[in-house]
C-alpha cells in the first residue's frame, strides 16, 4: 500500500459517498483491487465473508456491514432475538426482565415486560400461525399489520382487521399459512400501533441513525440528526381507510407516490424541532423520558443480537432505526435497516446525509487516518462529530475498575 | 401635603375603576368579587380588610393587578395624530393602493369581495375544517397583494426624500426623516441584563448555575420560571422573560404576560369567528390559503402545522377587535346574497406574502387552535402590526429601518462603505428579516429566544440590532461579493446563527 494513500471502493455511486471520500483525498479502486475502505451492498459484504470466496481481509481493510447483520435487520430474526434475550434475562432472574400485569383498553389483562416491552406483539408467519390465532382471538377487534420479512421500504405491507382477510390473502397469494405446509417467503404480523402520536393531525415515525463499531464489547453511537417522516394524509383509523397506505405508512418511498408529496420538505421534520415541539406542548420531563426510552430501546435491541453477531473487527455498520411513538409517548421499535437510504430528497436531507457519512468515517477510522482493524476503536471526543456515545462496554468496564476517572466517557445518562 | 397625594391616588383609582368597567373581563371579575363577599371569608365588621385578604387568597388580587397592567399597556396607543403629516399621508395612500389592488384583482377574476357561501360549500368547509389542506380551491390566479420588497419600495419613497439626480449617488437612506432613534449606548441602557453579561438562556444551557441547589443554568431557569408562572403576576413574568424562557414553560408564560389566556368567553368568541368564516366567503380567504401554501406548507419546519394555520389565519381575518385595537382601516363592502355590508376584511389586515409567518412559530408552543389564535392575535396587536404599517412610532417599521441604518453606519463603517461602493442599499438585504420579525429565517428554537426578548423588554429594537449583528458576523464574506444576488446568497442561510450570543456580543461593551 502506498503509504498515506487510502483507497476506497463503493458499490453505491452516490455523490454523498464519493464527495466525502474524495474530500479526504482517498482514491477510488475496484473491488478486486487493494481497497482500505469498502462501502458495500449487504450481499457483496456477505460474499466477501463467505467461505467460498476465500477472501481474507488484511489489517488495513474495513467494511460497512457485519456479515450477519440480518439478525438485526430482518424483521422475523429481530423479533426472535429479542424474545430470546428477554427469556435469558428472565432465566437469570435479572430485574430487567421483570413483568407485570397490564390492563389493555379493551379490558383484557395481559402480562408484559416492564422494561423490555418495546416491540409490538409480533409473530412470524407461517411458523407461529397457531400462536397468532390464539392471541388474535383474545382481542378480535384489533388491527394487525403484515410485513414480508425480507422486503423493505414499505413493499408488500398491508393491514388486516379480520382473520378471514388473512385467510383470503393466503389463498390468493398461494402462501400457505400452516407451518406444516412450508413456505418460501415468511411474514411477520404485529399488533398495529393504532394510537400513534399525531402532530398537526398527521402520523409520523422517527428515523434514527445508530453506528456500531463492535458488538462484543458493544460500542454504539447515536447520530444527533434524525428526523420524523410524516404521512401526507390525515390519520384515520376507520375501516374505509384501512387500505389507504398513505395514511398508515410513513416510508418516503411510499409517500412519494401520494398526490400531496412535497419535494421541498419531503414530509420530513428534524428531530431537534420534534423535541422543541414536544417540550413546548407537553413539557420537559415527559420529553426527556421519551428520548431516554428511545436510547434504552436501541441499546437493548443491540444487546439482544450481540451474542449471535459475527463480531469481525473489520466491520462497522450504520443502522437506520424506525421508531413509532404512541400517544402515551411510548416509543415502539418498528424495524432496523442495515442499509438506510442515502438518497437525498431535500436540501436539508443532503446536508444531513453528507454529515452522517463524514462522521461515520471519522468514528471508524483511527486518528492516523488509515483504516486499521487492530485499533482499539476508542474515538476521541472530537472525532465523534455529531454522534453521541450510546454505550461503550469497554469504557464502562474500565470505569468500573477505575471509578475516579469518568471524564473520558461522553455517554449520556 | 399627604392629603393632596392621597387625593391624587384616589382620583387615579376612580379613573381606573371607570376604565375597568368598560373591559370585557369586568363582568367576570365583578361576579367573582360578589361571590367572595357572600362567602364566610369576608365579614361585615372588618369588611375592607377581610375582602382584601380573601381576594389575595383566591388569586383575584393578581387578576386585578394583571388587568390593570394589561390596560395600562394598551393606553397611549391610540396615539394622537402622527406628528409627521407627510408620513400619515403616505400611510393612507399606501392603504388606498392595497385596497385598489384588491378591487382590481377582484374584477379581473370576476368575483366579489364578499359573498354568502352556498349551503353545499358551507357543509364542505365545515366538514374539512380540521384538514383544510384538503379543501380544494383553484388558487392559480391569485397572487399575494404585495411582498416585503414592494413595501420597502414604498418606504424608500417616503416624503422628505429628494430623488438624487446624479447617477453615482446611491438612492437610499432613511436618515433624512426627522425621527429620533436610539443609539447603541441608549440600547444598552434598555438591555441592561444582556449588556452586563448576565447568564442568559440560549448561550449554553448546561452552564453551571450560580444559584445554590441548581446544577445548570437551565435547571435554575426552569425552577424560577415555575415559581414565577405559579405566581401569575404579569410584570414579574415580563421581567423573567428578559433572560430567556425554558421551552417547557414558554407557552404558559407568554400567554400570561400578554393576558392571552383562554377561558370560556374566548372559546365562544373564536367559535363566532369560525362561524363567520363558514358563512361568508371573502376574497381574502383565497389570499390566506395562498399565503399558507406559499410559506408554511413548503417549509420543513412548519409544514406539519398547515391545517392549524389555515384555521387561525382565516379566523383572524374576521376579527373586528383587531381592527379597533391595531389601528388599521378597512373597506366597507356589500355582501352578495345578503342585505348587509361588512368591513373588508373585518380585521382590516390584508395579508402580504409571508404574513402567515407571524403565526407559525407559535405552533411549537400550542397545539390547540384556540390558544394558538389568541397568542398570535396578542402578538399581532402589540407588535407585528407595527412592522407592516407606515407610522412614526418608535417601534414602527420606519424607525426600525432608520435604527438599522444608523447602527450599521456607526458600528460597521467598512461594511457601510462597501455597500455604498457596490451601490446596494443595505436595508434591502435585511428588510424581509425585520418585517417578518425573522420568522421563517431563523430556526424555531432561535426564533423563540428572540421573541422572548421582545416580550421581556417589550420592544422591537432587537430586530434591527440582530440584523446588524448578523451582517457584522458575516462581513468577511460580504466583502468578497459585489452584487445584490451574491450578498443575498451569503445571508440566505441563517440556520447556524446563535441569536443570544450574537446579540449579547453586540450589546456588551468591548
Amino acid at each position: 500500500m502506498d503509504k498515506g494513500r487510502v483507497t476506497y471502493c463503493t458499490d453505491l455511486e452516490k455523490s454523498v459517498i464519493i464527495t466525502n471520500f474524495e474530500r479526504r483525498g482517498w482514491i477510488q479502486v475496484g473491488s478486486e483491487e487493494e481497497w482500505n475502505f469498502y462501502w458495500s451492498f449487504t450481499q457483496n459484504c456477505r460474499n466477501i465473508f463467505s467461505i467460498e470466496s476465500g477472501y481474507r481481509m488484511n489489517d488495513n481493510q474495513i467494511i460497512n456491514h457485519f456479515p450477519n447483520h440480518y439478525e438485526l435487520s430482518r424483521k422475523d430474526l429481530l423479533v426472535k432475538n429479542i424474545k430470546r434475550y428477554r427469556k435469558e434475562l428472565e432465566r437469570e432472574g435479572n430485574p430487567l426482565a421483570e413483568k407485570k400485569e397490564v390492563t389493555l383498553a379493551n379490558g383484557q389483562t395481559v402480562t408484559r415486560y416492564i422494561h423490555l416491552d418495546f416491540i409490538p406483539v409480533t409473530y412470524v408467519l407461517p411458523a407461529d400461525y397457531n400462536m397468532f390465532v390464539e392471541e388474535y382471538r383474545k382481542s378480535p377487534q384489533s388491527t394487525w399489520i403484515m410485513k414480508p420479512c425480507g422486503k423493505s421500504q414499505g413493499a408488500g405491507i398491508f393491514l388486516i382487521n379480520k382473520l378471514s382477510k388473512l385467510k383470503k390473502w393466503s389463498r390468493e397469494a398461494k402462501t400457505p399459512l400452516h407451518p406444516q405446509l412450508g413456505s418460501k417467503e415468511s411474514y411477520v404480523i404485529s399488533r398495529y400501533i393504532d394510537n400513534p402520536l399525531l402532530i398537526g393531525g398527521k402520523k409520523f415515525d422517527l428515523r434514527l441513525y445508530v453506528l456500531i463499531t463492535s458488538f462484543r464489547p458493544l460500542k454504539a453511537y447515536l447520530f444527533q440528526h434524525g428526523f420524523c417522516r410524516f404521512c401526507t394524509v390525515k390519520y384515520d383509523t376507520s375501516v374505509t381507510e384501512l387500505d389507504n397506505m398513505y395514511v398508515h405508512l410513513t416510508n418516503v418511498s411510499v409517500q412519494k407516490h401520494g398526490g400531496d408529496y412535497n419535494s421541498l420538505h419531503g414530509g420530513k421534520m428534524s428531530i431537534q424541532n420534534f423535541r422543541l415541539y414536544l417540550e413546548g406542548t407537553r413539557g420537559r420531563s415527559v420529553t426527556d423520558k421519551l428520548f431516554a426510552d428511545m436510547q434504552w430501546l436501541i441499546v437493548h435491541s443491540l444487546k439482544a443480537v450481540a451474542p449471535v453477531m459475527a463480531n469481525d473487527r473489520h466491520c462497522f455498520e450504520c443502522y437506520g432505526y424506525d421508531i413509532i411513538i404512541d400517544n402515551a409517548l411510548k416509543p415502539w421499535l418498528v424495524e432496523v435497516n442495515a442499509s438506510p437510504s442515502l438518497q437525498s430528497t431535500t436540501h436539508s436531507d443532503r446536508i444531513l446525509k453528507y454529515k452522517l457519512i463524514d462522521n461515520i468515517v471519522s468514528v471508524v477510522v483511527p486518528p492516523g487516518g488509515i483504516p486499521d482493524a487492530r485499533w482499539n476503536k476508542i474515538p476521541t471526543p472530537e472525532a465523534l462529530g455529531d454522534f453521541d456515545v450510546l454505550i461503550d462496554e469497554e469504557l464502562m468496564e474500565k470505569e468500573d475498575s477505575a471509578p475516579r476517572n469518568s471524564k473520558s466517557n461522553r455517554c449520556k445518562p | 401635603m399627604e392629603s393632596i397625594k392621597d387625593d391624587a391616588i384616589h382620583n387615579t383609582a376612580m379613573k381606573l375603576a371607570e376604565e375597568l368597567k368598560n373591559l370585557s373581563i369586568y363582568k367576570s371579575i365583578y361576579s367573582d368579587v360578589q361571590k367572595l363577599v357572600s362567602s364566610p371569608n369576608v365579614n361585615k365588621e372588618d369588611f375592607k380588610q377581610s375582602l382584601q385578604q380573601a381576594m389575595k387568597e383566591k388569586g383575584l388580587d393578581t387578576k386585578l393587578r394583571n388587568t390593570v397592567f394589561h390596560w395600562v399597556r394598551t393606553q397611549g396607543k391610540q396615539s394622537k395624530l402622527d406628528p409627521l403629516t407627510s408620513l400619515s399621508k403616505a400611510s393612507l395612500q399606501w392603504e388606498k393602493r392595497i385596497h385598489k389592488s384588491l378591487n382590481s384583482m377582484c374584477s379581473d377574476l370576476e368575483t366579489s369581495l364578499a359573498k354568502i357561501r352556498s349551503q353545499s360549500e358551507q357543509e364542505e368547509l365545515t366538514e374539512k375544517w380540521n384538514e383544510l389542506s384538503t379543501y380544494s380551491l383553484d388558487l392559480s390566479k391569485y397572487r399575494p397583494v404585495y411582498a416585503p420588497k414592494d413595501f420597502l419600495d414604498v418606504l424608500l419613497t417616503l416624503s422628505g426624500y429628494v430623488p438624487f439626480t446624479r447617477e453615482d449617488e446611491p438612492k437610499w437612506e432613511f436618515s433624512h426623516l426627522p425621527l429620533q432613534v436610539k443609539n447603541l449606548e441608549q440600547l444598552r441602557k434598555i438591555y441592561v441584563e444582556w449588556c452586563n453579561g448576565e447568564p442568559l438562556l440560549g448561550v449554553n444551557p448546561n452552564m453551571p448555575s450560580t444559584v445554590p441547589g441548581f446544577a445548570t443554568l437551565e435547571a435554575e431557569r426552569i425552577g424560577l420560571g415555575e415559581r414565577v408562572s405559579a405566581l401569575g403576576y404579569a410584570p414579574v413574568i415580563q421581567e423573567f422573560l428578559k433572560k430567556g424562557s425554558p421551552q417547557c414553560l414558554r407557552a404558559r408564560l407568554w400567554s400570561q404576560v400578554l393576558g392571552a389566556e383562554v377561558k370560556q368567553q374566548q372559546i365562544a368568541y373564536f367559535n363566532q369567528l369560525q362561524k363567520s368564516v363558514l358563512e361568508v366567503d371573502l376574497m381574502i380567504d383565497k389570499l390566506i390559503f395562498k399565503d399558507v401554501q406559499l410559506t408554511a406548507s413548503n417549509d420543513d419546519q412548519y409544514f406539519v402545522f398547515e391545517d392549524l394555520l389555515y384555521q387561525v389565519m382565516l379566523c383572524f381575518s374576521r376579527d373586528g377587535e383587531v381592527l379597533s385595537r391595531a389601528r388599521s382601516t378597512a373597506l366597507t363592502v356589500p355582501v352578495r346574497g345578503r342585505n348587509e355590508r361588512t368591513a373588508f376584511p373585518p380585521s382590516g389586515v390584508v395579508p402580504f406574502h409571508g404574513f402567515t409567518m407571524y403565526a407559525t412559530p407559535f405552533c411549537y408552543l400550542y397545539d390547540d387552535p384556540v390558544q394558538l389564535y389568541y397568542i398570535f392575535r396578542a402578538f399581532y396587536i402589540r407588535y407585528w402590526h407595527r412592522l407592516h404599517y407606515i407610522s412614526t412610532h418608535p417601534q414602527g417599521i420606519v424607525s426600525l429601518c432608520l435604527l438599522y441604518e444608523r447602527l450599521l453606519e456607526a458600528h460597521e463603517p467598512l461594511l457601510w462603505i462597501h455597500f455604498r461602493n457596490i451601490n446596494i442599499n443595505p436595508i434591502r438585504v435585511v428588510f424581509k428579516w425585520i418585517m417578518r420579525a425573522f420568522s421563517g429565517h431563523l430556526p424555531p428554537d432561535q426564533l423563540l429566544l428572540l421573541w422572548d426578548s421582545i416580550l421581556g423588554y417589550d420592544c422591537l429594537e432587537i430586530l434591527p440590532l440582530l440584523a446588524v449583528a448578523i451582517l457584522s458576523f458575516r462581513k468577511e464574506n460580504i466583502f468578497q461579493v459585489n452584487t445584490l444576488q451574491n450578498v443575498d446568497a451569503v445571508l440566505a442561510d441563517l440556520s447556524t446563527i446563535s441569536v443570544v450570543p450574537l446579540l449579547q456580543l453586540a450589546l456588551m461593551k468591548s
